[in-house]
């Protein structure tokens, strides 16, 4: 019994030490008088230094805060029982907009908006999904959509013209790619990039796989590393954290790869040669903006190559002047609707 | 510890009620308090090194894992699966061993729960949900099993193999859930399986009209249950002793008529059938489906569970509430404070940090006194 007593001051201890600042505390968080918009930003369990989208959309919500004036929190989830929480914490504090970074968080944005149908909620690459699994539009949901297949196609003709004309250290002829989980936003990337190698050369090798996480790196190097003894000579990543050990492999073993979401030349300078870029930041800035302009829009919204939401990013040196050429043709044939990139797998 | 069945229970008569409540204070508590306290005391640093004020930091998080009934609904949600794991890993550390494998114990009975909750989702609740209870239990306990086997037929360190066990589950789910038996079809665009039936699942105990959307279920109810459970097993029935027995020397206690061998497999599919509860609890509770990788590393945190608890009932409840009030807590501590969630991480490794330089100078102090037996880890 003493035990238990002393465990109980364990207790007590721990709750002082938590609360002890109670009464002296700030009381902070009260909104001030002004009514500024509130947006509160959820990431998936990527987090928010995966250097891939959850990244975009908080520096979007950054640059929403500075540029608009616009109050912003942004919550990091661990795992995928917090997501209906960390929305639902926001959407009880009557936050304005609150954001849901990631298709995985389809089912909890369903679930906490129908709770809350005075609250603005924004899903990036996803549209609220019953418990069923069936996608259905809210009145209150934006569903941000973008186009990865047109960016997807970009990084690919730069490739394929690398590959096809042995370029640098490009000497097999052999295209690859590593997705995350074979899921429409990661597959739609693959599918442009493959699409786009097979209309400039169709003799050229396609190699596909998936790391089946979004977060080890350890794992994406280790399809890498198998990738590269098929004589990969450019890697494509689709995984986010996970892919950055994709790139890692690529380093290591002195060929090309290619980023993904957010330009990632700097990641492995000589060894990422562009990255295909899909603007979550712009995204979430262009969703916030549109709450405080009261011109927010329920339902499917697109992002593509027409309103810059999608392209590709820095060339590195080793990128010669006729890929960029190509790729900058395509991009204005996509822009045109001449080129319509697939959206499903050539090579699974 | 004050239940320790000690070779002399009551001591030298002289004066022992002096002493005693330092003596139980030093060997109890003090080192979790210690640490949790001297962890709290350096998170504060990294809190200020961040350019925030820690004090309110600390308030956010207290306020966020208990400052409303729907937090403390939430910091209970998170506690229930860290209690049942760090039982899984205690029962072992009683035995003498060191379960690495709680969360695929945890992920195996989640499986099991879920398919089997999902196969006969049409049976009535009083026949599918002790169908979904007991092969959740099962399943992990028969997964225990094999490490304590492995260990007593063959001698190999469990904690090799709860680890490569770990790695078999993990790439096991990817199949069944990605794109193998268990996948749904329309599955959320999540790898997931197909949702279990009614019957299996666990009822939200508070009314919503109560703490609207809370998602306080009755699992809760099974934790408390599984409590009761591991201190009645270890300090009220023969196999207890005998496992602690064996905990504390495996040689003492086979020259005491008790065979190592057996009560080692069954440490550890007890162990095993804690943890699978826990899956099968998030499984009926929380997700009423079986996600890939929805675990996130509960066998882990219960390691430290476990540890800070010092594998009594009480220390373990504590403990998994402080971790799950943390969990919770984090979040809402970065909404408001803007205060990463990670520094309940550093706050977390602070506290392991001091549990092992205080085992290792006891184990240190242990070695300089002689020979005598290193007290296991209590």
């Amino acid at each position: 019994m003493k035990r238990v007593l002393a465990y109980l001051v364990l207790a007590a201890i721990v709750a002082a030490a938590c609360g002890g600042g109670g009464t002296g505390g700030t009381a902070g968080t009260s909104p001030s008088p002004g009514k500024a918009i509130k947006v509160g930003l959820v990431t998936d369990v990527g987090g928010l230094n995966d250097k891939s989208f959850n990244q975009a959309a908080n520096t979007g919500r950054l640059q929403a805060e500075k540029d608009l004036g616009l109050q912003t929190q942004v919550i990091e989830s661990k795992k995928q029982e917090d997501y209906v929480p960390n929305l639902t914490t926001f959407a009880q504090q009557n936050y304005d907009l609150v954001i849901a970074v990631g298709f995985l968080m389809q089912n909890a944005a369903w679930k906490v908006a129908t709770q809350f149908p005075n609250v603005k909620f924004a899903i990036i690459d996803g549209a609220p999904a019953n418990d069923k699994g069936d996608t259905a539009n809210l009145p209150n949901v934006a569903n941000l959509f973008f186009k990865e297949q047109e960016a997807g196609y970009l990084v690919g003709v730069i490739a394929a013209t690398m590959a096809k004309n042995k370029v640098g250290k490009a000497t097999h002829n052999t295209l690859c790619s590593m997705g995350g989980i074979p899921i429409p936003p990661v597959d739609h990337y693959i599918a442009g990039y493959q699409d786009a190698i097979k209309t400039i050369d169709p003799s050229a090798t396609i190699i596909n796989g998936y790391s089946n996480d979004f977060v080890d790196q350890q794992k994406g190097k280790e399809v890498g590393l198998n990738h590269i003894s098929k004589n990969c000579d450019i890697l494509f990543q689709v995984a986010g954290g996970s892919g950055l050990g994709y790139i890692a492999a690529a380093k290591e073993k002195g060929v090309y790869a290619i980023g993904v979401d957010v330009d990632q030349i700097d990641v492995a300078p000589g060894t990422v040669i562009t990255s295909a870029i899909k603007r979550v930041d712009k995204a979430v800035y262009d969703t916030s903006k549109s709450v405080k302009d009261n011109s927010f829009k329920a339902g499917d919204n697109f992002f593509s190559a027409t309103n810059d939401g999608v392209g590709y990013g820095k060339l590195d040196s080793v990128v010669p002047a006729d890929a960029k050429a190509a790729a900058d043709k395509a991009l204005a044939d996509i822009k045109s609707g001449a080129i319509k990139p697939k959206t499903d797998l050539t090579v699974k | 510890m004050a239940t320790e069945p000690q070779a002399s229970p009551t001591g030298p008569a002289t004066a022992p009620s002096v002493r005693q409540p330092a003596a139980q204070w030093a060997t109890g508590p003090a080192v979790p308090v210690v640490s949790v306290a001297f962890a709290l005391l350096v998170g504060m640093l990294f809190v200020l090194a961040s350019g925030h004020d820690p004090i309110s930091a600390y308030v956010d998080l207290f306020k966020g894992a208990f400052g409303s009934p729907y937090d403390i609904t939430e910091t209970l949600i998170q506690t229930i699966p860290l209690i049942l794991a760090g039982l899984a890993v205690a029962v072992a550390f009683r035995s003498g061993l060191f379960n690495i494998g709680a969360e695929s114990q945890l992920l195996v009975g989640a499986v099991a729960a879920g398919a089997v909750g999902a196969r006969f989702a049409s049976l009535p609740g009083p026949v599918l949900f002790p169908m979904v209870l007991l092969s959740g239990i099962g399943a992990g306990a028969a997964w225990g099993a094999i490490a304590g086997y492995l260990k007593a037929a063959r001698g190999v360190n469990e904690v090799i193999t709860t680890i490569m066990q770990n790695y078999i589950v993990v790439f096991v789910m990817h199949w069944l859930l990605q794109n193998g038996p268990m996948t749904a079809p329309n599955a959320l665009g999540t790898p997931a399986s197909a949702p279990i039936g009614d019957g299996a699942v666990l009822p939200v105990i508070i009314p919503n009209s109560i703490v609207p959307l809370t998602r306080l279920h009755a699992g809760i109810f099974l934790a408390i249950a599984a409590v009761v459970v591991f201190w009645f097993l270890l300090w009220r029935t023969s196999l207890g002793y005998e496992l602690r027995a064996v905990g504390l020397g495996a040689r003492a206690a086979a020259q005491a008529g008790i065979n190592p061998r057996t009560r080692i497999v069954l440490a550890m599919a007890i162990a095993g059938g804690f943890a699978g509860l826990a899956g099968m609890i998030q499984v009926s509770g929380v997700f009423h489906r079986v996600f890939d990788g929805f675990s996130a590393g509960y066998g882990f945190d219960a390691i430290a569970v476990a540890l800070l608890g010092k594998n009594s009932p009480i220390g373990i409840v504590l403990a998994a509430l402080l971790f799950g009030a943390f969990a919770r807590g984090g979040t809402i501590m970065q909404a408001n404070a803007g205060v990463s969630a990670q520094l309940v991480s550093v706050i977390e490794a602070l506290v392991l940090f001091v549990i092992a330089a205080e085992l290792i100078v006891r184990i240190l102090a242990a070695r300089r006194r002689g020979p005598k037996p290193i007290e296991a880890i209590t």
